[in-house]
C-alpha cells in the first residue's frame, strides 16, 4: 500500500490503494479542511468521472463526530447517503468549519445522469479499518478503506 | 502485505492458529495447502487472530476456505458468542447485511433457453434495475410500508402478490428474522431504502440464468429438484443502502460502547457490544429488519425474474416450473442453538462471507430438505461455475453450521482493471457461450473471472474437509450485473 514517490508541480491530492476485496484511499491536504475536500473529491473518483460533473446544485452538510477521523468516516458515508437519497454527485468541496467533532462543508454538484456520467464502482461505504490521519512532512494525510 | 501469524497444519484441509497473547481461542481455517500461498499474503490471518481476542468467544475464531482480508473481520469469517460474556459486532456481519443468495429451478432445458438468451438478459436487465445507486421508479415505498417490509420481510413480498407462499417455505429462516424493530433502523437508512427495493445494486451482485452442467450427487440433486442441463436462475444482492446505513450507524454506536463496556479493541471495525447490552440488543433488532429488507428484495426480483421469462418465452408459470429451491443469507447474526463441549447452548453466531450449512434432520433445516440437509449455494465468479451443495453434521460440530460463501477474491480491484484493460471482456464471455449485461463497464472488467479464487477449489476444500457436500455444479448462459 505504498504511495509511488511522485514528482509533479501540484502536489497530489489522493490517490487509490490497492485491497484484495475493498479499496483503499491515500487522501493529502495542506489543512485539514484541504484534507477533507481532497477527501470528497477522491470518494467521487471512485463512483465516477468528475470531470464530467457541472456545478449545478449545492448541498450544505453538517455533521458530529467523536474525533476527527470517525468526522472523516462521517463525511464520506454522508456524500454516499446523498447519492443514495438524491443521486447528487459532487464536483467540488468546500469546508466552512472544521472542529475536531464537527464540520459544516458545502458540496456542488449535479444528479447523477446515466446518459452523461460514466458510472464506475459501487461504495457501500467508509471503513473504520486501518484508519489514520497524521501529519507527515507539514502535510496532513488520510487511510480510509472502503467497502465496495 | 505478509502476516506474521504463526500457523500450524492440522490435517490436509485445517490449520490452526495457536492461541496466542489477547487471544481467548484458536484460530481455524479450512483451506488447502495451494490457496494458503495466497491468504498468507494479505492480512485476513492477523483478523482471524483478532477476532479470536473478543469477550465471549466460544469454540474457535473461525475462516471458511474462501477467506480473504475484509474490514475488522475477515471474509468468510465465522464466530460464535454466548449471550452471558460474548458480544456482537456489525463489523462481524458487514455493510451488506444478509447479503445472499437464492437458486430458482425450471422445467427448461438448455436448448430451449440457449437461443433466447441474450433476449432473456436483456429483459432481466430492463426489469431489475442495477447499477451505480438504482433505484426503482415504480415503486416508492411510503415510511409504513417500508416498516412492513422490515417487520415481515419476503413474507411482506409473498402477502403482496410478490410469489407465493411456498416460495417462503424454502427461505432461510422462512425470509424474516424474528425480533426485527424498525424503530430502531434510522431515518437516514429508511431514506436510503425507501425506492431501493426491488434493485439488484452494484459490485459484485447479480442475475444470472445457468443450467446444470455436473450432477455429483444424484440422490441429492433429484431431492433438490435438480437434473443435468436444467435450465437455473441465481439471484445475489442484498439489503442495499438501508443495510449500508443500519451497519454505519451502529459501527458509531458500537465505538461508544466498546469504550463503555471496557471492550480492549485491536481493530476499530470490531467494536462491538455485550449480546446481554441495550445497544447490543438494539442492533440486533435494527440488523434483522435490514434482513428482512434483503429477503424481500430477493423475493421481489424473483418476481421479474419470473416475468423476464414469461416475457420472452412466452410460457406460463406452470410450465416454465420456475421454484425456489433455496434462499440463503451470507452475512449475518443469529441466534441459534449449538452444543460446545457436550452442552447446548444459545450463542449469536457471526457469519461474515459464510453460509449457513445445517445438516439433514436439524429443527431449522426446511421441512423439505429434512432428509438432505439445507441448500447451500456458492456463486462463482461470472466466467465459470457455481455450486450447490448440502449442509452437514460435520458441519454442525465443527463450523457451528457454516460453510462458505463464493470464490472470494484474489486480485485486488485495481490489478483486475490491469489485466482487463485493453480486452474486451464481455465479447470475450460471449465467446464463452455467456452473454453478460451491464451498467457499468468498469463494474464488468473489475468482476473478470482471474480476479476471483476458482470457485471449485473453494468448493473442494468444503466438500472434503466435510462441512458440506458437493451436489451440482451450474455454469453461467446469461447475467446481469450491477
Amino acid at each position: 500500500m505504498k504511495p509511488a514517490a511522485a514528482s509533479r508541480k501540484r502536489p497530489r491530492k489522493y490517490r487509490q490503494l490497492a485491497h484484495t476485496a475493498d479499496l483503499g484511499l491515500r487522501i493529502w491536504g495542506a489543512s485539514r479542511e484541504e484534507l477533507f475536500e481532497n477527501a470528497g473529491a477522491a470518494l467521487m473518483g471512485v463512483l465516477t468521472d468528475r470531470r464530467r460533473l457541472r456545478r449545478r446544485k449545492t448541498a450544505e452538510i453538517l455533521l458530529d463526530a467523536s474525533d476527527l477521523e470517525a468526522l472523516l468516516v462521517a463525511w464520506l458515508n454522508y456524500l454516499l447517503y446523498l447519492y443514495d437519497v438524491d443521486a447528487f454527485l459532487g464536483r467540488e468541496f468546500k469546508v466552512l468549519e472544521l472542529t475536531p467533532q464537527r464540520l459544516a462543508a458545502q458540496a456542488r454538484g449535479e444528479t447523477y445522469d446515466p446518459g452523461r456520467h460514466v458510472s464506475r464502482t459501487a461504495v457501500k461505504a467508509a471503513t473504520y479499518h486501518h484508519l489514520e490521519i497524521v501529519k507527515r512532512n507539514g502535510r496532513w494525510q488520510a487511510t480510509v478503506i472502503l467497502d465496495l | 502485505m505478509a502476516t506474521q501469524v504463526k500457523l500450524r497444519q492440522v490435517d490436509e484441509y485445517r490449520w490452526e492458529i495457536p492461541r496466542e497473547g489477547k487471544m481467548r481461542t484458536r484460530g481455524l481455517i479450512f483451506t488447502s495447502q495451494r490457496m494458503l500461498a495466497k491468504i498468507q499474503e494479505d492480512q485476513s490471518l492477523q483478523q482471524v487472530a483478532n477476532v479470536a481476542t473478543l469477550p465471549g468467544i466460544e469454540g474457535a475464531s473461525l475462516a471458511m476456505p474462501d477467506i480473504h482480508w475484509g474490514y475488522g473481520f475477515p471474509i468468510g469469517g465465522v464466530a460464535a458468542f454466548n449471550l452471558d460474556e460474548g458480544v456482537v459486532s456489525p463489523g462481524g456481519v458487514g455493510y451488506d447485511i444478509n447479503c445472499g443468495v437464492r437458486l430458482l429451478r425450471t422445467n427448461l432445458q438448455r436448448p430451449e433457453v440457449e437461443p433466447r438468451i441474450e433476449e432473456l438478459v436483456n429483459a432481466l436487465f430492463g426489469n431489475i434495475p442495477s447499477g451505480l445507486g438504482s433505484r426503482r421508479k415504480d415503486l416508492k415505498l411510503s415510511a409504513p410500508t417500508l416498516h412492513e417490509v422490515m417487520r415481515y420481510g419476503a413474507g411482506w413480498a409473498v402477502k403482496n402478490g410478490y410469489g407465493s407462499k411456498e416460495d417462503l417455505a424454502h427461505i432461510e429462516a422462512q425470509g424474516q428474522i424474528a425480533g426485527a424493530d424498525p424503530e430502531l433502523v434510522s431515518d437516514f437508512a429508511q431514506d436510503r431504502g425507501k425506492d431501493q427495493l426491488g434493485t439488484l445494486g452494484s459490485g459484485n451482485h447479480f442475475v444470472e440464468v445457468g443450467h446444470v452442467l455436473e450432477v455429483y450427487d444424484a440422490r441429492l440433486a433429484a431431492a433438490l429438484g435438480l437434473f443435468r442441463d436444467q435450465v437455473t436462475v441465481i439471484v445475489h444482492t442484498g439489503s442495499r443502502g438501508l443495510g449500508h446505513q443500519v451497519c454505519d450507524d451502529y459501527i458509531k454506536v458500537m465505538l461508544r460502547a466498546a469504550a463503555k463496556y471496557g471492550i480492549e479493541l485491536p481493530d476499530r471495525q470490531l467494536c462491538c457490544a455485550p449480546l446481554s447490552s441495550p445497544e447490543g440488543k438494539q442492533y440486533l433488532a435494527a440488523m434483522a429488519a435490514a434482513a428482512n429488507f434483503a429477503f424481500a428484495n430477493r423475493q421481489m426480483i424473483t418476481h421479474w425474474v419470473r416475468e423476464s421469462f414469461e416475457q420472452v418465452l412466452h410460457m406460463g408459470p406452470k410450465d416454465l416450473g420456475l421454484e425456489l429451491v433455496y434462499d440463503v443469507a451470507h452475512n449475518i447474526a443469529k441466534i441459534e442453538d449449538h452444543h460446545v463441549n457436550g452442552k447446548k447452548k444459545k450463542l449469536c453466531v457471526h457469519r461474515k462471507g459464510a453460509t449457513r450449512a445445517f445438516p439433514p434432520g436439524h429443527p431449522e433445516t426446511p421441512p423439505a430438505y429434512q432428509q438432505t440437509g439445507q441448500p447451500v449455494l456458492i456463486p462463482g465468479d461470472m466466467g465459470r461455475y457455481s455450486f450447490v451443495l448440502v449442509g452437514t453434521e460435520q458441519a454442525l460440530t465443527e463450523t457451528f453450521g457454516s460453510t462458505c460463501h463464493g470464490a472470494g477474491r484474489e486480485m485486488s480491484r485495481h490489478a483486475a482493471l490491469k489485466v482487463a484493460k485493453g480486452r474486451n471482456i464481455v465479447r470475450e464471455l460471449a465467446g464463452k457461450g455467456i452473454v453478460v449485461k451491464g451498467a457499468g463497464r468498469g463494474t464488468i472488467d473489475e468482476e473478470i473471472p482471474e480476479a476471483y479464487k476458482d470457485v471449485e477449489a473453494v468448493v473442494a476444500v468444503a466438500h472434503g474437509a466435510g462441512i458440506s457436500k458437493k451436489v451440482a455444479k451450474l455454469k453461467p448462459l446469461g447475467v446481469i450485473k450491477g
